[in-house]
């Protein structure tokens, strides 16, 4: 019998570690398991390790032990096949200065391996669903906040990743683009995209997610269904969830 | 495939261009750089020194004032390519990329190679009727400014993938590389000089470079040309094996 995809988690992290060089220990033996096709929420406060666990994940960050899968990938031994799985909306902006617009969907795609062609319509796509087709032949270094936001949204898809990590994506952002961004999220998620989502609006997080996670000092505190996770804590709503865990270890 | 995966190829076409969109501030000042030096060494020296070996003073400093734009060009490019991708941290779009260190080390330092070669190549268009000679040894010339070129853009992604600081860059460009390039005997024979300037040229990689181009262009060298080849392909694997653990393990990069 051959096994299928089916039950394979989208991102399993064993036992993750990562210490800095100046000694600082961001992810003190993290496990993760995504299932595929969540919506998933990582909530936590700053440097609480959201940030360096993505990053671990596409070797960004180098871990000092422990293994991550990207849907059965090995995401270090087997970077390629792991890596083009992931699409990253990272949490500060980070868009090539010396290319368009148009240039940046078509160069991403490049980078990840997507065929010319394919990568034209995707990006014509996207250009569309954000909104850019006006600025498509603008240099991304002319763009105002909101803009680059929506170049940095459609980077990350442009290559139909499997999971997308959705690192901090709407500080900063105007309450419209919010609300059109987790309209079409969902709608990515609908269709069976993987979501790995941080933030600090608890709100967000949940009404969106299926499933949460919050971390601490570099490990998971908790995690379950919003539902599960109030009951369990005897909390009215997520916030008051997040109080109580994280609230609870920083007052020792 | 290394070299035929379009990851590769993809980050290569935006190394060339980046330095073709903005080719008034990457080629044309430093083409009249090279064409300043022609006509005032040329012709300012000329008229003293007449003749080295031979061969008439202006067409004496031509390869090597080729090799030394070709030289400063490639080291330049890759050098500020990679520091400002990691300034402005887009070079993490790279880094999460299905791309092998190996692959993004090659681009960088191929992209540079092929501006070093374009301005190598433009002061002999330039410079070859005004100066009136014939290239002796055309293929020997293309491989020598493939090999150099190539070394030195390794060695200025390796700089751009180490340095912290835009200092960090200009310094070795400035306090390293022109120096080592002015002294390369690009304006003279080593056998010309005293023997301890003599025995300090031959520790100084681009002599090496200089010394083959002239070979090839000339038919004139202070050394045996092929083995002088050799030394230079072993300069080019050494800054290549660098850049390329630089790129691996360089400060901000994959912390």
């Amino acid at each position: 019998m051959s096994v299928g995809v089916n039950g394979v988690p989208a991102l399993k992290i064993e036992k993750l570690r990562k210490t800095y060089s100046n000694g600082f220990l961001a992810l003190d033996g993290v496990s993760l398991e995504v299932e595929a096709g969540k919506f998933f929420g990582l909530l936590g406060p700053n440097g609480a390790g959201k940030t360096t666990l993505i990053n671990g994940v596409v070797s960004l960050a180098r871990p000092d032990s422990g293994s991550v899968e990207v849907f059965g990938r090995d995401a270090f031994r087997e970077f390629r096949e792991a890596r083009r799985m992931i699409g990253v909306s990272p949490q500060e902006v980070n868009l090539d200065k010396f290319l368009t617009v148009e240039e940046t969907l078509l160069f991403h795609a490049g980078y990840y391996g997507v065929p010319k062609k394919k990568a034209r319509e995707r990006a014509e796509e996207l250009l569309e669903r954000f909104e850019l087709t006006g600025k498509r032949g603008q240099r991304t270094n002319t763009l105002s906040g909101g803009m680059k936001r929506r170049v940095l949204f459609a980077r990350a898809l442009i290559h139909n990743p499997k999971v997308l990590f959705l690192d901090e994506p709407t500080a900063g952002v105007d309450v419209e683009l919010r609300y059109k961004l987790w309209g079409y999220i969902r709608e990515l998620n609908r269709g069976g995209m993987t979501i790995l989502l941080t933030t600090h609006y608890l709100e967000e997080a949940e009404a969106l997610c299926d499933e949460i996670a919050l971390i601490n000092g570099g490990t998971i505190a908790a995690q379950g269904g919003s539902e599960d996770l109030k009951e369990r804590y005897e909390a009215r709503n997520v916030e008051e969830v997040y109080m109580k865990v994280i609230g609870h270890d920083l007052h020792g | 495939m290394i070299f035929t995966d379009r990851t590769f190829q993809t980050l290569l076409s935006r190394e060339i261009l980046r330095f073709t969109r903005v080719w008034m501030q990457t080629i044309v000042p430093q083409l009249l750089t090279s064409l300043l030096y022609l006509v005032v060494f040329g012709i300012a020296l000329g008229g003293r020194i007449k003749q080295i070996e031979g061969i008439p003073y202006l067409e004496y400093i031509l390869p090597g004032i080729a090799l030394m734009s070709l030289i400063t060009n490639s080291q330049m490019n890759s050098s500020w390519s990679v520091f400002d991708a990691k300034r402005e941290r887009y070079i993490d779009e790279v880094l999460i990329s299905p791309m092998s260190d190996l692959q993004i080390t090659f681009a960088y330092s191929l992209g540079g190679m092929l501006r070093g070669v374009v301005m190598g190549a433009g002061v002999f268009v330039v410079g070859v009727p005004f100066v009136g000679v014939q290239i002796e040894n055309p293929l020997v010339l293309l491989v020598i400014g493939l090999l150099a070129s190539f070394a030195f853009s390794s060695l200025g992604t390796m700089v751009g993938a180490l340095a912290t600081r835009v200092e960090h860059i200009s310094l070795i460009t400035s306090v390293i590389i022109q120096p080592l390039a002015f002294l390369g005997g690009v304006f003279y024979s080593v056998g010309m000089l005293p023997d301890v300037l003599k025995v300090v040229t031959f520790f100084n990689p681009i002599f090496y470079t200089v010394d083959a181009a002239r070979y090839a262009t000339l038919g004139v060298s202070d050394l045996n040309p092929y083995p002088t080849l050799g030394m230079v392909c072993l300069i080019a694997a050494i800054c290549f094996g660098g850049a390329w653990w630089a790129i691996s393990h360089g400060p901000n990069l994959r912390y």
